[in-house]
């Protein structure tokens, strides 16, 4: 029997591919990660994007720290987490954005708000812009994706500030229009 | 051991372009104490982060070779950073954990589990290719060098001194933000 390869489309991979490209033509080499389901398309393109070195960390602050040592050495990086992870890492965002004043991105999925099908979830979405307001961390949330520009102009934007930006992003915005919650 | 004749071991086996990432601390201040000319970052706070921010900078400059010189308080506060590391595999970077088993700066309070921690058991089981550690200064002249030399990752123990660090009355003349600059300068200069 003659398997036939099918070629399904991920909800997801459009975007993943999106904003995969946005970096690599941000010129960011070094990307960090901790997975969210809603995370699962964009750091499956991530590894497998031979431009940027990605690693895998066992918590978000260490994601942190390493594209602040990247960053150090001359390199753009970005860590993509939930928002949880930004939330663990107040204390290394606030040390690398104001002490050392190292420019990076952060790309985090923004759980706890409409789109979320989960009661776990939803303090994040309360606390995670005061959080970032408290820290004086720049931050923009993402609904749409559209051509991904936002990734390049948040690497510009930390450039210019010394600092890290944090793009908080939306489900529809890393996944599409699917209605079926994870 | 004195923590500085274990900083004096690495100014003498390092190599002249050798890279040294310092985590916070009284290990900072041996390696500030010896006056080594190799370029160096103090990581200083946030605490913890020295590993991360070491492989970040191992990462970014694949062409040097990175030697990070941490207190034990410091990576006890993270050790994950170690699965993490053992996991990205940099060839180019090596980790020297000064045990003095005490929060020095802080006033010399014990780590929790003080005297029980295997820091070369944990690194090994994380997963790390090469791991030494030396109760003395001559088993510390012998595996310095020994980390140094080999091929790929690895990680150093040394047991050294309970000896007070107190915070320095004067925290310098510049920033970290400036200090960060004068590195980046210097890194540029060497490339």
């Amino acid at each position: 029997m003659v398997r036939r390869a099918v070629r399904v489309s991920e909800p997801g991979a459009e975007n993943a591919e999106r904003i995969v490209s946005a970096l690599v033509a941000a010129k960011v080499e070094i990307a960090t990660s901790l997975p969210d389901s809603w995370l699962a398309p964009l750091i499956a393109r991530i590894a497998a994007e031979p431009k940027i070195r990605h690693v895998r960390v066992t918590r978000e602050d260490d994601g942190v720290g390493i594209c602040a040592g990247a960053s150090l050495g001359g390199k753009r990086a970005v860590l993509v987490c939930q928002n949880a992870g930004v939330l663990l890492s107040a204390n290394v965002l606030a040390g690398y954005a104001h002490h050392h004043q190292l420019p990076f991105l952060v790309l985090a999925v923004y759980r706890g708000s409409y789109e979320d099908r989960f009661h776990y979830q939803m303090y994040k979405g309360l606390v995670t812009e005061p959080v970032l307001d408290g820290l004086r961390i720049p931050y923009h949330v993402v609904d749409d994706v559209g051509d991904a520009s936002i990734v390049g102009d948040a690497v510009r934007e930390a450039d210019l500030g010394r600092k890290p930006v944090v793009l908080l992003f939306r489900r529809a915005a890393l996944l599409g229009d699917v209605t079926k919650a994870s | 051991m004195r923590r500085t004749v274990a900083a004096r071991l690495f100014a003498k086996h390092l190599a002249p372009d050798d890279i040294v990432v310092c985590g916070l601390g009284s290990t900072r201040r041996a390696w500030s104490e010896v006056g080594a000319p190799q370029l160096t970052y103090n990581a200083s706070d946030p605490m913890g982060m020295g590993p991360a921010l070491a492989l970040g900078l191992a990462l970014a400059r694949p062409d040097r070779r990175i030697v990070l010189l941490e207190g034990d308080g410091d990576l006890a506060m993270n050790l994950g950073a170690l699965v993490t590391i053992a996991g990205a595999a940099p060839t180019n970077l090596r980790l020297a954990v000064f045990i003095n088993d005490r929060y020095e700066t802080g006033g010399g309070q014990p780590l929790p589990n003080a005297g029980n921690i295997s820091y070369v058991m944990v690194a090994a089981g994380a997963g790390w290719p090469w791991t030494g550690e030396a109760h003395d200064e001559s088993q510390a002249d012998r595996l310095v060098p020994a980390l140094l030399e080999r091929p790929g990752l690895g990680l150093l123990a040394l047991h050294v001194d309970a000896e007070p660090s107190p915070y320095p009355a004067d925290p310098g003349p510049t920033s970290q933000a400036e200090d960060k600059v004068a590195f980046q300068r210097r890194l540029d200069r060497a490339s």
